[in-house]
């Protein structure tokens, strides 16, 4: 019983453990869902990126990164500059606390 | 050789709208960089003496965030005359960009390069160009552009040359509720366009249009449409009952 509660256990927190960082980047000149593409766009082009998440409302930008991968300021700046916006600020956040909507 | 013309076309700024510019006037969006654009669109003239109809497919691409170069092949048909493939090429730069939350405020400038036959097939082949300045600020919830234009129609075959118009575009918009990033996204439009035909023309004078219209997107594909309807004009002749305009556009 106590083998099958373990495996459980690891099993429900396999993703969690697997999972690597994410960024929640404030951009500016984000009004329209459609303009937003770009960004998303961009950022799946880039090797490691899992998923890119909107809140439009807050101007922000949720980018999540495989394990192990890790993006420099300059290159998301770099990549808002491409999709036509303004990189205001980044954050890193521990995984799975991001909101918005995912493509 | 090969040089100028990559010159030439790296020189040429665009007409062709982008979704979330007006649907007859012309806003400051360029594509994302890298970012390809495939657009088909219906445009149909019913004037007075005999309406034009013209499909039209364009490619666009993003040389950079500001720099869109796009290829046109509009198909122009008149109800009296057999239709005639012509070509456009055309591009538009974003020379200034002011972002903040949830609001970007925009300028460009275009030019565009048509050659065919007219679309009233009178003239014979001409290249006609198109030069503009188009600002726009767009929010969460409101729209508004303005941009100027001014067509130099070149001579033609026979000789005869049609008179060059002066376009001046002022648009309102709004979303009425804001939408999240994978919604179907809604924008409503209230165009005024104003053209002033001038020297060369056989019938100079002005004509004004209302234009409602709406462009509807989800993700990367968008549908716009509207119609023109006169509000006033001193024309001749060549007078427009209506003009009407459907667009889809994906980017990719």
């Amino acid at each position: 019983m106590k083998t099958l509660l373990f495996c459980l256990v690891l099993l429900a927190s396999g993703p969690a453990l697997a999972a690597g960082t994410q960024y929640q980047l404030r951009v500016d000149g984000l009004a329209c869902p459609f303009c937003s593409y770009g960004i998303e766009k961009k950022f799946m082009q880039t090797p490691g990126v899992e998923s890119v998440k909107f809140d439009l409302e807050q101007g922000l930008v949720i980018v999540s990164v495989a394990k192990g991968i890790r993006l420099s300021e300059e290159q998301l700046d770099a990549l808002i500059k491409d999709a036509g916006f303004t990189l205001r600020g980044v954050r890193e956040l521990p995984p799975a606390t991001a909101g918005g909507d995912t493509p | 050789m090969t040089r100028i013309v990559l010159l030439i076309l790296l020189l040429l700024p665009a007409t062709a709208t982008l979704a979330h510019d007006p649907v007859f006037g012309l806003g400051p969006h360029t594509l994302f960089k890298q970012g390809v654009e495939v657009h088909v669109g219906a445009d149909r003239d019913a004037a007075r003496d005999a309406g034009t109809t013209i499909t039209s497919l364009e490619l666009a691409y993003g040389l950079s965030a500001n720099w869109t170069l796009r290829g046109r092949l509009p198909y122009v048909r008149t109800d009296r005359h057999d239709g005639e493939t012509q070509m456009a090429l055309a591009s538009k730069y974003r020379f200034w960009r002011r972002d903040g939350l949830g609001m970007q405020q925009s300028a460009s400038a275009f030019v565009n390069l048509q050659s065919g036959a007219s679309a009233a097939a009178r003239s014979g082949y001409t290249t006609n160009t198109t030069f503009g300045l188009a600002y726009g600020y767009e929010s969460r919830r409101w729209y508004r552009w303005a941009a100027l234009r001014y067509l130099n129609k070149g001579k033609g075959d026979s000789g005869q040359r049609l008179g060059d118009i002066l376009f001046l575009d002022l648009v309102g918009g709004i979303r009425f509720r804001p939408t999240h990033y994978l919604e179907p996204d809604w924008v409503w439009m209230l165009e005024l366009n104003g053209e002033r035909t001038r020297k060369h023309a056989s019938s100079p004078g002005e004509q004004w249009f209302v234009s409602p219209g709406l462009m509807w997107t989800l993700r990367n594909f968008a549908i716009k449409t509207g119609a023109q309807l006169p509000l006033w004009s001193n024309l001749q002749n060549a007078h427009s009952r209506y003009r009407a305009r459907l667009e889809l556009e994906w980017h990719f």
